[in-house]
Parts: C-alpha cells; structure tokens; sequence
C-alpha cells in the first residue's frame, strides 16, 4: 500500500511540473509586450496587401485563357504582427512564441486589381515597439458590406481565348486562416526602428488558382492550378457568375477539392508559403 | 515584379549539408608567375543547398546573406550552382543568428544559421521536436517510478 502510494506522489508531482511548465509557455504567449513599449523605442508599422502584377496587369492561364481583372477584392480582419525570437517558421506549425505583438483592428477590404494597390495600403499603426516583425497571421474573411459583400474573395473581370470572351464573376464564400514568417523579397520588410517606418505585406498569389500560361504544363505550379478552362464551361451568353456554392455543384468532385485546396495555397508573405486553415 | 517562373505548391527545402570542414584553397602554397603572388587559407565555410519539394534544386536561385549587425541590408549576394548549392563563409567577428534567404521562381525561404567563436550551428534544429519531448518525458518518468518501486521494495 504505502509503495503504491510512493508512485502515486511521484506521479502527482511529475504531472505537477509537466502541468507548470505548460502554464509558463502560456504565460510567455499571453505576456507579449503589447502596450508598454517605451516611446522612444516604437517607430510605425504599416500594414500591405499586394495581389502582384499577375492581378493588376492580368496574365494567361495555364489553359490559354487571357485573363484581366476589375475587382480582386480580399476582406481581412484579425490582422496581426509578431516579433519572435527565435525566428518563427511555418514548418513548426501554428504555435508561435512571440515576444511583441501588435494588432490592426477592424476589417479591411481591398481591390488588389487596382493598378494603383502596388501594394495597398491598410493601414499603419504608430508607436508600435521597434524590432523585427517576422511573423503575421489574418483572416480572410466574407465582407459584411461593399462590392464583395458576403465573400472572402471577389474576382470580376474578363477572360478571351480565340475569339471567345467571357464576361466572369467569381465569389468565394470560404474563410481562411493564414500565418506566414519573414518576408520573402526583393527587400526586408518588417524591420521597425526607433522613430522609423517600416512595412509587412500580406500577398496573394493568383496564378496559383489559374496557372501560369507562361509556364510549361507540366511545371508544378500549373499542375496544381485549376486554370480557367473549368469555368469558361459553365459560362452561358460569354456570362458567368458564380460563387462556391454554386461550384460545389457545378464542378467535378476533383475541380472543386482542387479549388478548396488551392484557397490554402493563395497566401504568402513575399514568396514565403503561409499555413492555411479554414475557419466558419 | 514575381510574375514569372512560379511553381506551385512548392515549399522551399533548405539544407545545411556541411557546414564545417570545407577549406577554401585558394592554391597550394605560394607561387608567383609574372608579378602574380598567390596563397591560400582554410576557412570554415557554410554550404547551402536548397531544392523545391519535387526534389528538383534550386539551379540560380538567388541568394540574399544577412549578417546580424545588419538585417536590413545583404551582408552577402549570389546565386546557388545548378546543384542548388551556395558556399559562403561568414565573419566570425560578428556572431550571432545570421539569416540565408533563398528565392527562384516565385518561391523562396530563409535560413537561419547560428554564429559564434566556436563554430557554426544550424538554427532551429538544435532544440527537440514534440515526439522526443514525449518520448525523454516518458523515459524520465518511468525511471523515476522504477526507482520508487526500487526503494520501496528495500524498506519492505
């Protein structure tokens, strides 16, 4: 009895420690300092969005569709920057210990076909800590209001293959969770310091929905694009309108698990992949 | 400005496949020809080798050295061989987390690599992932129970 009782205390003060030391790294990911930079040490942060040249200036699918876009619009909300050290990486999932933090509020719809969004500006947030900000998490969300109202994505625009035009509007209900890490680019972005201006940028890469006309076929990017061949077939009078709803059941199984799979793969910071869940 | 040459569902594969132990000879000895006077040193340089996920390497892919002094601005530039790989050798009078930031066709990753006097670490990898953490928790905990039973067994 008193032997069972010796491994019982043991067990009790093991799962005690295990318990502790959980509640620590919690306590680390709840203490991010949000608010008590000193004011000498914060600069500003702003806060991009950039759909690349693929939207603003449109580009030939993997099909041989000539694509141009009106409206690209993409609603985000839950915003948010992190400074983490040691560095976050996507390969370690969505646990991310963060030292600083900063949040933009509201939500934020924006038309990255817009030539002038190179990229677009959300917004900035002043007095945030300087440091590096090497990591950033949002959500696509369905717009409550506006052009795209009840979509997280709204594509309008026009596609021409061979003399077919198809007038085409897409809506993507689906909401998504996105965390990326450091910026990927031509520049280090994300870099704050004291009394300085720095940005970070959210970017969106479209040729992974339609593929890369420029591209050989068998090039993975356009292997695992749905193209627009898919949705030209659906069109009636060179019009299309439609949403993922709709898809769901126009669509093959394949085009539409395809589509859903391609919503986790649009997201990048630079040319880094970001993780992708759905939410809602 | 990334329009092009991009490769879908491609994650980036960075590895260090030697970091130590690779001297830069510059030429054997010393030898002159013509005014020309020659020499080498060994250093310890890094090798990086970066592949896209289909295992294909990264040929011309441009790379971007970022010493921790100096984050913002590339401390080194290049361009990885048609194998992918990228040799540098960086300053050991500046240590710490030094950043090796790899980019081609529309996809790129970073690197980030430990620096000090005594040499030159992977980062990230020298912590344990979940599945060790279980299985070292497990061992310590069975250990300490068979030592309980151990003691308890001897005042019995």
């Amino acid at each position: 009895m008193k032997k069972y009782g010796l491994i019982i205390v043991v067990m009790l003060l093991l799962v005690s420690v295990l318990f502790m030391s959980g509640c620590n790294n919690e306590d680390m990911l709840a203490n991010g300092d949000e608010t008590t930079a000193d004011p000498a040490e914060t600069g500003t942060l702003v806060f991009t969005a950039d759909g690349e040249e693929f939207i603003r200036e449109g580009f030939l699918s993997k099909d041989g569709w000539e694509l141009s876009f009106d409206q690209a619009y993409v609603t985000m909300g839950g915003i948010t920057a992190y400074q983490t050290d040691p560095p976050y990486d996507t390969g370690q999932g969505w646990d991310i210990d963060y030292q600083v933090k900063v949040e933009l509020d509201g939500i934020h719809s924006v038309n990255l076909a817009d030539p002038t969004n190179d990229p677009a500006v959300l917004e900035e947030l002043a007095e945030v800590p300087a440091g590096h900000y090497n990591a950033i998490s949002w959500e696509m969300l369905r717009a409550s209001e506006g052009p795209s109202s009840g979509y997280s994505l709204f594509l309008v625009g026009q596609a021409e293959k061979g003399g077919e035009v198809v007038d085409f509007t897409l809506g993507i209900e689906q909401e998504v969770a996105y965390l990326g890490g450091d910026y990927i680019g031509d520049e280090r972005k994300g870099i704050v310091t004291p009394n300085g201006i720095a940005d970070l940028e959210m970017t969106f890469h479209f040729d992974h929905l339609f593929g890369d006309g420029e591209e050989d076929l068998d090039d993975p990017l356009n292997q695992e694009a749905l193209g627009f061949e898919p949705l030209a077939v659906l069109a009636v009078d060179g019009a299309l309108e439609v949403d993922l709803a709709y898809l769901e059941k126009a669509f093959s199984a394949e085009d539409y698990e395809l589509l859903l799979s391609i919503l986790t793969h649009l997201a990048h910071v630079g040319e880094g992949h970001a993780l992708a869940r759905f939410i809602n | 400005m990334f329009k092009k040459n991009r490769h879908a569902g491609l994650s980036l594969l960075v590895i260090i496949f030697a970091a130590l132990c690779l001297p830069i000879i510059i030429a054997a000895g010393i030898a002159q020809a013509h005014g020309v006077e020659l020499e080498y040193v060994e250093r310890n340089a890094i090798e990086v080798t970066a592949r896209y996920d289909t295992e294909d390497p990264m040929a011309g892919a441009q790379v971007a050295v970022f010493a921790p002094d100096s984050p913002a601005e590339p401390w080194l530039t290049g361009t990885c061989d048609s194998a992918g790989r990228f040799f540098f050798v960086p300053d050991p009078e500046i240590p710490g987390l030094w950043e090796v930031q790899i980019r081609h066709a529309g996809h790129g990753g970073l690197l980030r690599i430990e620096v000090d006097e005594s040499g030159i670490s992977p980062a990230g990898t020298t912590g344990f992932t979940g599945p060790q953490k279980l299985l070292m928790t497990a061992a310590v905990i069975w250990g300490l129970v068979g030592t309980a039973l151990y003691f308890s067994r001897r005042r019995s």
